[in-house]
């Protein structure tokens, strides 16, 4: 911002307005508290961002930390090393509660019967406790009228629309709940 | 240390041979610095040529060959890069501004930039689908007839651009202004790679351009020239998003400092018309030309631009209907987007909301009309155009629910060119704010 003398050059419209609204080719000399004003403004402004970001950042990072003890407890649980699983993570109403789902046997992402699992709680040493689950047939996203052979949580809470297993489905056992 | 407006301090006696050294230190530095930009960029480029990356769109191999020594880009490699290249340009920006040394000169900085940009050139797509947006766009109204003002790509599943195009965007219509898509027509019949390298082209040059016009820029104000040039183009987001995306916004920023660059040499018909051209291109590139208008309070940049506003209205009218003429609701629609890392979306996560509601897009609204109102009246009362142009286009990238990397390049150029220097610092700001935004998989990996 130029603190030069505000040399004024009234135009026609200009000669007609009181001083304070006079339009100016330069600032005033003397505006530097106008000048602090904006600029304690602009940087309360700042500041409020950088809080949201920083909270934003911990949150992910959160998020992320519990993403990774889904994955690796679903993985050790089924005793495959899948990469491609598919997650629903509950980041809104902070149960912690994620859904997290994989093929039973190897293939393309949701194109063999998938198991999928309940987990909650907190990250212990770098998995999280399974509560219960449920399988899908394959092709199928995770819907209630398509889920059977409930365990755990997943059963007590009546999550299954199926109550036995589809024709020619593989073997859904139970899965053994808490931490692996 | 301030950025380039410091004056030189008084010698002391026999401080020569110190000097000598703080130069040799100096230029040593600055050496380490460019070479760990141009490693950064390399390990990107390289890494990105493999694909199956989530930070590279699917994409036609126009860089394969390059891939040959690459590994899959990860989020690791890349933001680790990405702030190595930050530091760098900090570590850049604080030499060419200390005037005592000498570390960095006018044909070193010219060259950094300059390879840098064809290191990013000729290497794949990053980090945006959007260029096969633009692509799908010329095609479907060059090889298939319809009107990118009122279909999306979807209209053309058939198409070989079609399984490029992002999946959010295959039922949006256009939000680019009339010029740019006519830009765009010229690259439809090249087919999609070439297609693709005709954008990567019109990207490349309309950067070179705009770094071109911002060091003249600052030459007419008295800024240092390098200086300014070092911040545009050395910037990581600048040339990583902006030039490795070839977004769109590189060419509006071309005309946009075409017109600050004409209003500075007094031809103010030029510059209002450059300015209007630019927002045909896309629609942000407006916003210098109210500023402009308060501060010169000539006819001539009001007549200049109403004459290009009506080439351009009637050029969309003959060639897209009135459709391309009808601006506002394809701003309005677009309004409405939200992305997770813009701030109105974090500001709604700190109190506790899941994101950003219609009232909060008012609110928004009402106050980048306030802020808006605030610097015509500063300008109005003296203050520097250039300055309230580039706050503005900052404001907007801050109150917008859908901010991307690119969007804080706006700004860049003219602050750049300010003299309001807080502009600089604010902007650093935002985009130092986006980065860390983005930075969560550095600290927790998920594989």
């Amino acid at each position: 911002m130029s603190s030069s003398a505000g040399a004024s050059r009234p135009g026609p419209i200009g000669r007609r307005l009181p001083g304070w609204a006079r339009p100016l080719d330069a600032e005033r000399r003397g505006s530097g508290s106008l000048r602090r004003a904006e600029a304690t403004i602009v940087i309360l402004f700042g500041v409020l961002l950088a809080v949201a970001t920083v909270n934003d950042l911990v949150q992910q990072t959160h998020v992320n930390h519990r993403l990774a003890a889904d994955l690796l407890t679903w993985r050790t649980l089924t005793g495959h090393d899948y990469v491609n699983l598919d997650i629903e993570q509950d980041v809104k109403s902070y149960t912690t509660r994620d859904v997290i789902c994989g093929n039973v046997s190897p293939g393309a992402p949701g194109e063999r019967a998938q198991i999928c699992l309940r987990l909650t709680g907190p990250v212990i040493e770098g998995k999280r406790a399974v509560s219960g689950g449920y399988y899908l047939p394959p092709k199928l996203t995770d819907a209630y009228r398509d889920r059977y052979a409930c365990f755990g949580s997943a059963a007590s809470a009546g999550l299954c629309g199926l109550t036995s297993q589809p024709a020619g489905a593989p073997p859904a056992p139970a899965l053994k709940t808490g931490v692996p | 240390m301030s950025l380039g407006l410091v004056a030189e301090r008084p010698r002391k006696p026999g401080g020569e041979a110190t000097s000598a050294a703080a130069q040799r230190r100096a230029k040593l530095l600055a050496g380490a610095f460019s070479l760990l930009m141009l490693a950064g960029t390399c390990e990107i480029v390289i890494d990105a040529s493999v694909g199956h990356s989530p930070l590279v769109p699917k994409s036609p191999s126009i860089a394969k060959w390059l891939g040959l020594i690459g590994e899959r880009l990860g989020y690791r490699v890349f933001l680790i890069a990405l702030l190595v290249m930050i530091g760098s340009y900090a570590g850049i920006l604080l030499l060419a501004a200390n005037r005592r040394v000498q570390a960095i000169s006018t044909r070193w900085a010219i060259a950094l930039i300059a390879v840098l940009e064809l290191i990013v050139f000729i290497g794949p797509i990053l980090l945006s689908t959007d260029v096969f947006s633009y692509i799908a766009y010329a095609r479907m109204g060059v090889v298939h007839g319809v009107n990118p003002y009122i279909d999306g790509p979807h209209s053309i599943f058939g198409d070989p651009v079609y399984k490029y195009v992002g999946s959010d965007w295959r039922k949006v219509a256009t939000a680019y202004g009339p010029i740019y898509t006519l830009l765009t027509y010229p690259l439809a019949a090249l087919g999609v790679t070439g297609a693709l390298w005709g954008a990567k082209t019109q990207a490349l040059l309309a950067s070179a351009g705009t770094l071109a016009l911002t060091w003249r820029c600052a030459r007419m104000r008295d800024i240092d020239p390098k200086l300014a040039l070092l911040i545009v183009g050395a910037n990581p987001l600048y040339f990583i998003y902006g030039l490795g995306g070839a977004h769109n916004d590189l060419i509006m920023t071309l005309l946009m400092m075409g017109g600050v660059v004409l209003a500075l040499a007094g031809r103010e018909a030029s510059a209002g018309a450059a300015i209007v051209v630019g927002g045909l291109v896309k629609a942000t590139a407006i916003v210098p030309l109210p500023f402009m208008i308060l501060s010169r309070r000539r006819l001539a940049p009001i007549l200049g631009a109403a004459l290009a506003a009506l080439f351009g209205a009637l050029l969309a009218l003959a060639v897209f209907g009135i459709h391309g003429v009808d601006v506002i609701s394809a701003l309005n629609r677009d309004a409405g987007f939200v992305s997770t890392d813009s701030f109105p979306t974090e500001i709604a996560h700190l109190f506790g909301k899941p994101g950003v509601f219609p009232v909060d897009h008012d609110l928004l609204k009402a106050a980048l009309v306030m802020i808006v109102l605030y610097l015509m009246w500063r300008t109005w009362r003296g203050y520097d155009w250039v300055s309230a142009s580039g706050w503005t286009l900052l404001a907007i990238a801050v109150t917008s629910t859908w901010l991307l990397a690119w969007y804080t390049l706006w700004t860049l150029p003219l602050a750049a060119v300010s003299r309001d220097r807080r502009l600089l610092v604010a902007t650093f700001a935002v985009q130092a704010l986006f980065v860390i935004h983005q930075t969560s998989p550095l600290l927790v990996p998920v594989s």
